[in-house]
């Protein structure tokens, strides 16, 4: 390490995930002096997304159990008499029960590696650990060929349609290691090859033969950086805590999102846009008029039910699935309404909850267009990076890959005051916020945890196509049988830069009851087919065709109270990893709260002053009369526009 | 009135090889030896013209997040181009700008134009790489360079002026962001209608 990190800071953060983001850019906004750190080679923790080859490396630590115990310094012997220390984790806990089939074509011959490469190492630009980013791709040679040979898709080479038998986890590490042929050096493209090779498979290929864009798995992996694999599936309500966060902030300008296109049900094994806005609801062509009427009525009545209490009152104790028979609403209206507006489950939802969340739902739309969601471009992993840009502009410093050995507890006033780092470096402050995950077995020896179960598929085509081919879905699959959870399925489109041109990046997300694939897989069977089964020259086939699946559980911690917790001393505050649910509003509530203990009185995440504002020398901004007509333009226009933007604000 | 196109430029370099002071030069024309790493300004703008275009820079310095190699994806995503600076009097600021390439290469955009500085120009005679070095190495990537001084203002309108020549024209058949919205205090609709 080139650079020692300071040794005193008011509030150190362990951990990249969302919660732990905001906070540090709160604290560092409010003039705190933040460390922000992170063991991995990545911002988010759990809350991150990968390309594709990142995803393979990230897939390749949990399945080898990674118990590489790197020696560090012994920090035993720093602790002096009068202290104690709480040891952290060095191995992460929250994911089990990874598994991975690949349907599409494997070309077993081809090296291929990804484009461009990009790996686990994300931001990494040390030479420190190399070897580990050593899988770093290469770029292959004979892209050209490849793309020809893998459009041929020789049959005998395509895994059989059995998915126990799909190639597994196992072919995705030995990806790996052919990778790790690559000497770092020599990887290096030079622009010229890496435009040729970049540009002209894709295109190409689906311009020429679209009814033949049979996607092989070489050309996932080659344009693998194409891909942002979010591990968790959420959406922003637009009027959720976190757009408006965002926009207080002024984080959102870091990033750029789209709105949900469509909602999509799930209903006698067809998949069906729900109408949910006006527009729809009288555009809808599969709405009888009568309908139309009825559900008007009611979404209208929703809005307001808290206005109308009779209406509603008689109601109370049942279930919003019972109270929704009493309205006048067809079976097919009460579907829309309970799985797909209110996004609740049938039987354990009292009609409040219903009309909540259906009123939420209805309140969420228009703002920013015709559905109530909306994505962030690049994934949800965006947002924690765009909280800690903000940390960093206001002076926080920032340290990937830099684990923390333990905490350092004075015995006689019980508050931590330091950590020591993985160099053995000790670092005081005042302020200590530990992403659960870093707790070690000590800690958390009282504390039971959930899972959720995660599925990410890649599909070729839409679940419900339409004239686009640039739609972003929402559908909620109810649960078949009592104690089971209904699976969210989200669909992206390569728009939103999350997933290659022709493929759809398909995300599922329940509560789980058993393994991921346990939970998922019957969704998964009923809304897909796998690749090889459609071998036999039928085109037009139904359901779109999956070419690679993945399956996880992820621990879910967020309903865990700080109590149950060994021995935290009170100046050690607690994150949780992401929860199950759809907006983000549980990580705004939890860092808000954080927030307001570490800096009382303090406003949460007040706008910064627009760049235009910072002036460094008071006489800079006026246009100097030596200067050309272009600066003085450029000046004017810079002008003008922060005025603009003062207006706007004061006026809010 | 000439059309306005937003162009993302995002700055690369070791620690205190000048970039932040690049930008303050460039936008506001000013220089200050103890300007301080960056603090409460995500990005700096200014608009020059380009042809019968005007090119909006919307120039985003490393917040100091490069000091533990610790940027993010994000930094590079949808940038136009890039300026990776290097201290003409620092070996090893030049050595490390070749990671900065590869790093750049791995998660920047494709087409992104490379500009590569060799800052500190006005200290020549205690310089340790030489401009012959530099362009032999931007030749190699494709990138253009120049040696630039943000104390004393030299290149620094002619670097950006360079990168101004090297974005490619609009493609008219690219329908700019394909939809993407930014989110403000500014674009928030207020109509509360809902069904």
């Amino acid at each position: 390490m080139a650079d020692n990190l300071p040794s005193e800071f008011d509030v150190v953060v362990i951990g990249t995930g969302l919660p732990e983001s905001i906070i540090a850019a709160a604290c560092s906004r409010s003039g705190q002096r933040v460390l922000h750190v992170d063991s991995r080679s990545y911002y988010g923790g759990n809350w991150a997304s990968f390309s594709f080859s990142g995803l393979l490396s990230w897939l390749k630590e949990y399945q080898e159990n990674s118990d590489i115990v790197n020696e560090s310094p012994a920090w035993q012997e720093q602790i002096l008499e009068n202290e104690e220390a709480i040891a952290l984790s060095r191995k992460d806990k929250t994911i089990q029960h990874v598994e991975v089939f690949c349907y599409a074509s494997q070309d077993l011959h081809e090296d291929v590696e990804e484009a461009g490469a990009l790996q686990k190492n994300h931001a990494s630009l040390t030479s420190a650990n190399s070897t580990e980013a050593a899988d770093s791709a290469c770029l292959p040679t004979e892209n050209e060929s490849l793309s020809t040979v893998s459009c041929e898709m020789p049959i005998e080479q395509t895994p059989s349609s059995d998915p126990e038998s799909a190639l597994e986890v196992n072919d995705v590490e030995e990806t790996g290691e052919k990778e790790n042929h690559c000497d770092d050096k020599t990887c290096v493209p030079s622009t010229s090859e890496e435009e040729s090779s970049e540009n002209v498979p894709t295109a190409e290929d689906f311009t020429e033969q679209p009814k033949k864009n049979r996607i092989t798995y070489s050309q996932i992996i080659k344009e693998g950086r194409r891909f942002n694999i979010d591990l968790v599936s959420k959406l922003l309500y637009s009027r959720g805590l976190l757009i408006d966060l965002l926009i207080k902030s002024n984080v959102s300008r870091y990033a750029e999102f789209k709105n949900i296109t469509r909602i999509l049900a799930f209903r006698e094994g067809r998949v069906e846009q729900v109408p949910c806005s006006r527009a729809d609801v009288f555009n809808s062509k599969q709405l009888t008029m009568v309908e139309k009427r009825m559900l008007m009525k009611f979404l209208t009545f929703c809005m307001e039910y808290e206005e109308h209490p009779d209406e509603y009152k008689a109601y109370e104790e049942i279930t919003f699935s019972e109270y929704l028979k009493t309205q006048k609403l067809t079976p097919n209206l009460q579907y829309f309404v309970l799985h797909s507006i209110a996004m609740i489950s049938e039987r354990a939802s009292s009609t409040i909850d219903g009309l909540k969340a259906t009123k939420n739902f209805l309140c969420c739309l228009g703002r920013y267009g015709n559905t109530p969601f909306l994505f962030p471009l690049y994934g949800q992993g965006e947002l924690p990076q765009c909280f800690c840009r903000m940390c960093a502009v206001f002076g926080g410093i920032y340290c990937l890959r830099h684990s923390v050995q333990c905490l350092v507890v004075d015995k006689e006033s019980g508050k931590c005051k330091a950590i020591i780092d993985q160099f053995g470096q000790r670092i005081m402050s005042k302020h200590f916020l530990v992403e659960d995950s870093y707790f070690s077995e000590n800690t958390c020896s009282h504390v039971q945890y959930r899972q959720i179960s995660r599925a990410v598929l890649i599909t070729d085509r839409s679940v419900l196509q339409t004239d686009s081919d640039q739609q972003i879905s929402i559908l909620t699959v109810p649960a078949e049988e009592p104690g089971t959870s209904a699976v969210r399925v989200i669909e992206l489109c390569s728009s939103t830069m999350t997933c290659m041109k022709g493929t759809y990046l398909v995300h599922l997300t329940c509560t789980s009851s058993e393994t991921a694939r346990e939970d998922l897989e019957p969704v998964v069977q009923k809304l897909f087919t796998p690749y090889a089964e459609t071998e036999i020259e039928n085109e037009e086939v139904e359901k779109p065709r999956l070419l690679w699946a993945l399956y996880f559980n992820m621990r879910d911690s967020s309903h865990v109270s700080r109590n149950s917790y060994n021995d935290l001393p009170s100046n050690v505050y607690v994150c949780s990893g992401p929860d199950c649910g759809l907006g983000n509003d549980n990580a705004v509530k939890q860092a808000e709260t954080v927030f307001q203990q570490i800096c009382p009185n303090e406003d949460f995440c007040a706008p910064p002053p627009n760049p235009e504002d910072i002036i460094l020398d008071g006489d800079s901004l006026q246009p100097g009369a030596s200067e050309s007509s272009a600066m003085s333009e450029a000046n004017s226009e810079t002008l003008e526009e922060s005025a603009n933007l003062q207006n706007s604000e004061t006026s809010e | 009135m000439m059309a306005i196109r937003e162009l993302k430029v995002c700055l690369l370099g070791d620690t205190g090889v000048g970039k932040s002071s690049i930008v303050c030069r460039f936008v506001q024309d000013h220089f200050d030896h103890n300007i301080s790493p960056t603090i409460g300004a995500s990005f700096m703008t200014k608009t020059v013209p380009c042809g019968n275009e005007l090119h909006k820079f919307l120039i985003w310095d490393t917040a100091g997040q490069e000091r533990f190699h610790s940027l993010a994806p994000m930094y590079y995503r949808g940038s136009a181009a890039a300026v990776i600076v290097y201290d003409i009097t620092k070996q090893d600021s030049f050595h490390t700008l070749k990671k900065w390439v590869k790093e750049l290469k791995e998660h920047g955009p494709e087409n992104i134009v490379m500009a590569i500085a060799g800052n500190k120009c006005d200290l020549s005679d205690i310089r340790e790489v030489p401009l012959k070095d530099a362009k032999e190495y931007a030749e190699s990537i494709g990138a253009i360079v120049v040696e630039t001084s943000a104390k004393n203002a030299i290149n620094i309108e002619e670097l950006f002026q360079g990168i101004s020549r090297k974005i490619p024209p609009l493609d008219p058949h690219e329908n700019g962001n394909n939809g993407a919205m930014k989110l403000g205090k500014q674009t928030t609709q207020t109509s509360r209608r809902c069904c």
